[in-house]
């Protein structure tokens, strides 16, 4: 017995019905999450409970953002990336391909990334550009500042924390990589510090996904560090290219490996040079105001 | 226009130094063929082949008239495609009908009320249609093996890949799914590895037997069942000539294979006879075999 059935053409992309559904099926997912909702909560009461009486400086409460949007919200998409590896047997035969899954993924992070966005309004509502916290830098480097430290990192740990789903089978992989991060970004900051002048030192303040631009004195006012807050932005979105080109590069093949890769190379360059700009940029020595 | 079948050419598959297949060539029409053999033949290597989840070391496969190995190809086969995996791992937190839902977008059912509406039919099939909003991990095995039987039925697939579809299915289910599965071959392949003779006697027109990656036996399941005919008797006890024995709830020993007597009480072979007969009387695990270095 032989049936004769009429088969559709073959299609490597799933349809935009279909990836529309599935993005929002993920996003539905992450804002569910008790990992996520615990990082919106905490940001929604620091930003509700406003400024410390006395504030002389931003970078006592923006890194907020980027720890809990941020941070935790990479452990929440590792987890929701993860979740799915249980049910690959069923899941990988499916016609919508690991790269097609792995951008439905990605789309949540315009989640935390819309938060960021209206954490970066009530934080300017509460420390206006003009506020002398900021330091030296101009009004639009004031903003620069702070978005990069609030909104980019938003976006950028969720991303990071698909890619890294995709790639990495231990299940603490995410609260490992934000202790580093942390880490990472203390020391440098501790070491800024300690050399605010040096060339070396304010490369390695800025090879992070956050740092800060800015300390208060201890003989009053507010030190402006070296280096672009703009070009940080750059530099800090090509990271977030990066993050997205490698979680996309699991399960890829032929010629979307090949663009994949490709694009992979020139994120990478523009990185590197975005970097360098950050680094040259902005304030040549430290500047208190 | 293609026609719903499946080809294997000279197909292999090894891992690292293990043989799982070698020089399967096999076509496959609509219609429910049953796969058998040892643990270790493998049967769930073959499925995977099928069901695109693995490539082949050597040999060609070809599913729908679609070559698996070309990406395009692959996920237009796989839009035809139901596949249930010998062990199916299920989310946190997941209810059936979420997780089936969830299968049923990503074989790109995105109108919602469509979708919704597949996947209490394919619920209902199974008999889970009440227990959908049960969260997976409360539920017991075998309901857990109907979930994910579920999610291969969504769509009614041109091809529908089952590894051992009844572990852990009780009785009635077992009735039931025959008959969803019987009314879908009507126009679809199925394939399904099962130890359980009696499904493969119950339900299938052709039957596989794999044995060390090789096919043993490839025909009718009345075929392979009369091969045993004569060689089954029952005695009151266990008889050194045969092969096989075991007491039944009779109390009397059945006999199968070996010399056959004259006097004894022949009866009817069951498809599990004549599986015995055809791996030697040997039920034991055989490993699969090393790849001749």
């Amino acid at each position: 017995m032989t049936a004769t059935l009429a088969f559709g053409p073959p299609a490597t992309s799933p349809g935009r019905a279909t990836f529309t559904a599935l993005a929002i099926r993920e996003t539905r997912r992450l804002v569910l999450n008790p990992v996520f909702l615990f990082a919106v909560a905490f940001i929604t009461f620091a930003l509700w409970a406003g400024p410390d009486a006395g504030q002389t400086e931003i970078d006592t409460a923006n890194p907020y953002p980027a720890i809990f949007l941020g941070g935790f919200g990479m452990m929440a998409t590792y987890w929701l990336t993860r979740s799915m590896r249980a049910s690959e047997p069923v899941v990988g035969v499916t016609p919508i391909t690991l790269p097609a899954r792995t951008a439905a993924l990605c789309a949540v992070a315009i989640v935390p990334f819309g938060y960021g966005c209206l954490a970066l309004i009530a934080f300017l509502h509460f420390h206006s550009a003009s506020d002398p916290a900021y330091g030296a830098f101009s009004p639009s480097a004031r903003i620069a500042v702070v978005a990069g430290q609030i909104v980019v990192p938003a976006l950028g740990g969720p991303l990071l924390g698909v890619a890294l789903g995709r790639w990495v089978r231990f299940p603490g992989a995410a609260l490992v990589l934000f202790l580093v991060l942390w880490s990472w970004v203390s020391l440098v900051t501790v070491v800024a510090g300690s050399h605010p002048d040096s060339a070396p030192v304010a490369v390695l303040r800025l090879f992070a996904g956050f740092t800060f631009f800015a300390l208060h004195s201890d003989a009053g006012g507010v030190t402006a560090w070296r280096g672009s807050p703009w070009f940080f932005i750059g530099w800090q979105l090509a990271l977030c290219a990066i993050a997205v080109l490698v979680a996309l590069l699991r399960g890829a093949e032929g010629r979307v490996r090949t663009r994949i890769i490709r694009a992979l190379g020139i994120a990478g360059v523009a990185a590197l040079i975005l970097l360098v700009l950050a680094a040259a940029g902005g304030f040549t020595h430290p500047v208190t105001a | 226009m293609v026609t719903a079948s499946i080809s294997l050419r000279g197909v292999g598959r090894t891992f690292g130094a293990t043989r799982a297949l070698a020089g399967v060539d096999l076509d496959l029409k609509p219609g429910v063929t049953g796969l058998l053999g040892p643990n270790g033949a493998g049967k769930t290597t073959l499925l995977r082949l099928l069901a695109t989840a693995l490539p082949p070391s050597q040999g060609q496969v070809s599913v729908l008239g679609l070559d698996p190995e070309v990406p395009a190809e692959r996920t237009g086969i796989r839009r035809h495609l139901g596949y249930q995996p010998q062990e199916t791992g299920f989310p946190r937190g997941f209810t059936a009908f979420a997780f089936v839902d969830y299968i049923a977008l990503l074989k790109e059912q995105s109108q919602p009320a469509a979708r919704h509406a597949e996947v209490r039919r394919v619920l209902d099939l199974v008999g889970l249609g009440g227990l959908g909003a049960k969260r997976i991990r409360a539920m017991s095995g075998g309901q857990r093996r109907r979930v994910s039987l579920a999610q291969a039925l969504l769509g009614s697939p041109a091809v529908l890949i089952l590894d051992e579809p009844t572990t852990g299915v009780d009785p009635e289910q077992r009735v039931v799914l025959r008959a969803v599965l019987a009314e879908l071959a009507r126009t679809s392949v199925v394939v399904l590895s099962t130890h359980q003779t009696e499904d493969v006697a119950a339900l299938c027109e052709r039957v596989i037997v794999l044995d060390r990656g090789r096919v043993r036996y490839d025909g009718p399941v009345t075929e392979l069942t009369g091969q045993a005919a004569g060689r089954v008797w029952l005695a009151d006890e266990p008889d050194p000539a045969a092969k096989v024995s075991w007491r039944t709830g009779t109390g009397r020993y059945r006999n199968v294979g070996g010399r056959v007597r004259d006097d004894v009480e022949h009866v009817e072979p069951s498809l599990e006879d004549a599986y015995l007969l055809l791996r030697g009387g040997s039920p034991e695990h055989e490993p699969a075999q090393e790849v001749a270095s």
